[in-house]
């Protein structure tokens, strides 16, 4: 029997609607040690924004995977719950 | 804008290479990548056919990280793209700029599994920093250009572009401006200077934790500086070896599994950590609970995903380390500790009186490091001799010590030599390899024959994959698995089919004229180093094992 405590965590991604983000999205959040309990993406095709909403469970910190998924060329914003939105963050 | 023309993909290619300063490629030819290699033929980028595309994108990387500039590699569809791979893995662990050209095949040919077909895009995803498919000609050069912008913005990385054979062909009259800026791009906040500010003048122990981002952040100087002005003790990562200058007098070389005892042991009595673009690499912090356990950190970094992966930062510092560090520039009252490491730095020193006559590889390689001219570049492979490099070579610049980091790759040192001596020809360029390691790209000693790319390859042969070896004569109960090399091949023959001039040495005695006479060649040189199979790596922390209880011999 399993006795690792899982956190549930709702994030709410938005994204540029480029070749293969859905898929670079996933392969993140597995490879960082979560898992997707139920997804639902949509795109916006007046502004092209995709929007993802994913339920993820993990016994790490959601902040290691906001932080890797932020740093996905095309991701506009991640935001978890009813938390703000994380803002993208570049070097100048 | 600049000025129109009609090209084809292929040609566009290179136009944009070359107004991105790019003036050597490293590739291998191949079906669908034929169009771009014919435009090539027309173009005045050199390129440097490689043997293996494998060897390609070290040649790349070596470019790279010995010039601090883009490497760009070329390589055909299915198994010319999936041979990068391993070169794009080590770019990306290591935060090199390697943009990587893959032909695949026509776009109505993809997903047909047509022959050398494979979703090289897809493969990218978990290797590469960004990638591109392009399937439409127009947007060729907008694609090129950001890939050189998604290369070199904030952490550097390598970036794939894919592009269909019918691209290639395609003709085009669009020009854009040559860089179209990433969206989304905003200055990073800094954190609380004062507070970062308030930890340092407060510390009783500091130590300055350099790792590999001080040289791709072109801050050595800054660093210098900082270590000069503040007088704070430092230790290097692997890849953070040469930032600090070598006559500094605070600094106590490598930390972590093969460290100095110095650095290990000064890093788990600090009470704080000024951390420099470095992320506490399993490596470096052996058991982390037990890392350093009293110091506070302030953490400098571009990443923001660096901060607080592994170790909990009392103050980070996002951003430009270049621009940030002199703000914490200030001198410090820190007397008894520093007197205190120059001491511990003294009676740890290394000693090179090794008994008998066999060849003490250690001392070797300080003999190499000794004669080598200045600013002479080194390259090494993955295993013993990589730790004995860092242990016992001296750099005088982080771009002067290439070697795999994150990823850990053998067969990097051969082709990142060439890389680096075609980056800098008129510096003097050694790899330092393995008997394992250089059988892992050796078919690129046909490419230093084919261009005689003057590379000095110092070969440590202990006819073993030596650090396996040691491995399991230490942990499984010297139970040695599939580690025996015995049977290599004759080296200097070797060296010899490849009109390299070579040379076998077995006694120490020989070992200082030997290597004047490879520094003295006029061209690529092979020395053979034939060294006891049974010599560790001393010290070494075992794994999941606190820093400071480091074996020092068995």
């Amino acid at each position: 029997m399993n006795s690792m405590t899982l956190n549930k965590y709702q994030l709410i991604i938005m994204a540029d609607d480029k070749q293969v983000v859905l898929e670079r999205i996933l392969q993140v959040t597995r490879y960082r040690g979560f898992l997707i309990n139920g997804i639902n993406a949509e795109v916006n095709t007046g502004n092209n924004v995709a929007t993802i909403t994913m339920s993820v469970s993990s016994e790490r910190p959601i902040s290691l995977l906001i932080d890797q998924i932020n740093k996905l060329i095309d991701i506009k914003g991640v935001k978890v719950d009813n938390s703000e939105v994380q803002i993208k963050q570049h070097s100048a | 804008m600049t000025e129109s023309k009609t090209l084809t993909g292929g040609a566009l290619l290179f136009e944009v290479l070359q107004e991105h300063g790019v003036h050597h490629v490293f590739g291998y030819p191949g079906g669908a990548i034929m169009p771009i290699y014919d435009a090539l033929y027309d173009s005045d980028v050199k390129h440097f056919l490689c043997r293996h595309e494998q060897g390609a994108a070290f040649s790349a990387v070596g470019y790279a990280r010995a010039a601090g500039t883009v490497g760009v590699c070329l390589a055909t569809s299915g198994p010319g793209a999936t041979n990068l791979i391993t070169g794009l893995a080590d770019a990306l662990a290591d935060s090199i700029p390697v943009v990587a050209i893959t032909g695949q095949v026509p776009t109505a040919a993809m997903g047909s599994d047509a022959f050398q077909e494979i979703d090289i895009f897809g493969l990218s995803l978990a290797c590469t920093k960004h990638s591109f498919q392009v399937t439409d000609i127009n947007e060729l050069e907008k694609v090129l250009h950001q890939a050189f912008e998604i290369a070199l913005e904030g952490r550097h990385g390598p970036v794939l572009v894919d592009i269909p054979k019918d691209v290639q062909l395609a003709e085009v009259t669009q020009r854009l401006d040559k860089l179209s800026h990433l969206k989304n791009k905003v200055k990073l906040p800094l954190a609380d200077i004062s507070k970062a500010l308030d930890l340092l003048t407060h510390a009783k122990q500091p130590i300055l934790y350099v790792g590999g981002g001080v040289g791709m952040a072109n801050a050595v100087e800054e660093v210098r500086d900082f270590a000069e002005k503040t007088g704070m003790p430092s230790v290097s990562t692997l890849k953070g070896l040469g930032a600090i200058n070598p006559d500094n007098e605070n600094h106590l070389g490598m930390l972590g599994m093969h460290g100095t005892k110095a650095a290990n042991l000064a890093v788990q009595e600090s009470d704080l950590l000024v951390v420099v673009g470095a992320r506490f690499d399993d490596r470096v912090t052996g058991k982390l609970d037990e890392f350093a356990p009293n110091a506070k950190v302030i953490h400098f970094d571009i990443d923001t995903a660096e901060i607080n992966k592994r170790r909990e930062a009392d103050a980070a510092i996002l951003g430009d380390l270049k621009g940030n560090l002199p703000l914490l520039t200030t001198e410090l009252d820190i007397a008894d500790w520093q007197q205190k490491l120059k001491q511990m730095n003294i009676d740890c020193a290394w000693r090179y009186d090794h008994p008998g006559d066999n060849i003490f590889a250690p001392a070797v390689l300080k003999t190499v490091s000794d004669l080598m001219p200045s600013n002479t570049c080194v390259t090494t492979d993955v295993g013993q001799h990589q730790m004995w490099s860092a242990q016992h070579m001296t750099f005088d610049d982080p771009s002067n010590f290439l070697t795999s980091g994150g990823m850990g790759t053998m067969g990097f040192g051969l082709p990142a030599a060439i890389g680096a001596q075609i980056s800098r020809p008129h510096d003097t360029v050694i790899a330092v390899s393995g008997d394992g390691s250089i059988m892992m790209n050796v078919q690129e000693l046909a490419t230093i024959k084919r261009y005689q790319i003057p590379v000095k390859v110092v070969l440590i042969d202990n006819a073993k994959l030596g650090m396996v070896r040691q491995w399991q004569d230490l942990f499984f109960d010297g139970r040695l698995s599939e580690t025996d090399l015995s049977d290599n091949p004759d080296f200097v023959m070797l060296a010899t089919a490849f009109d390299i001039k070579s040379k076998l040495i077995t006694k120490k005695s020989e070992v200082k004229a030997a290597v004047e006479e490879m520094l003295d060649h006029d061209g690529p040189y092979l020395l053979q180093v034939k060294i006891d199979a049974a010599e560790n790596v001393w010290p070494l922390v075992p794994p999941n094992t606190a820093n400071d209880k480091m074996m020092e011999s068995v």
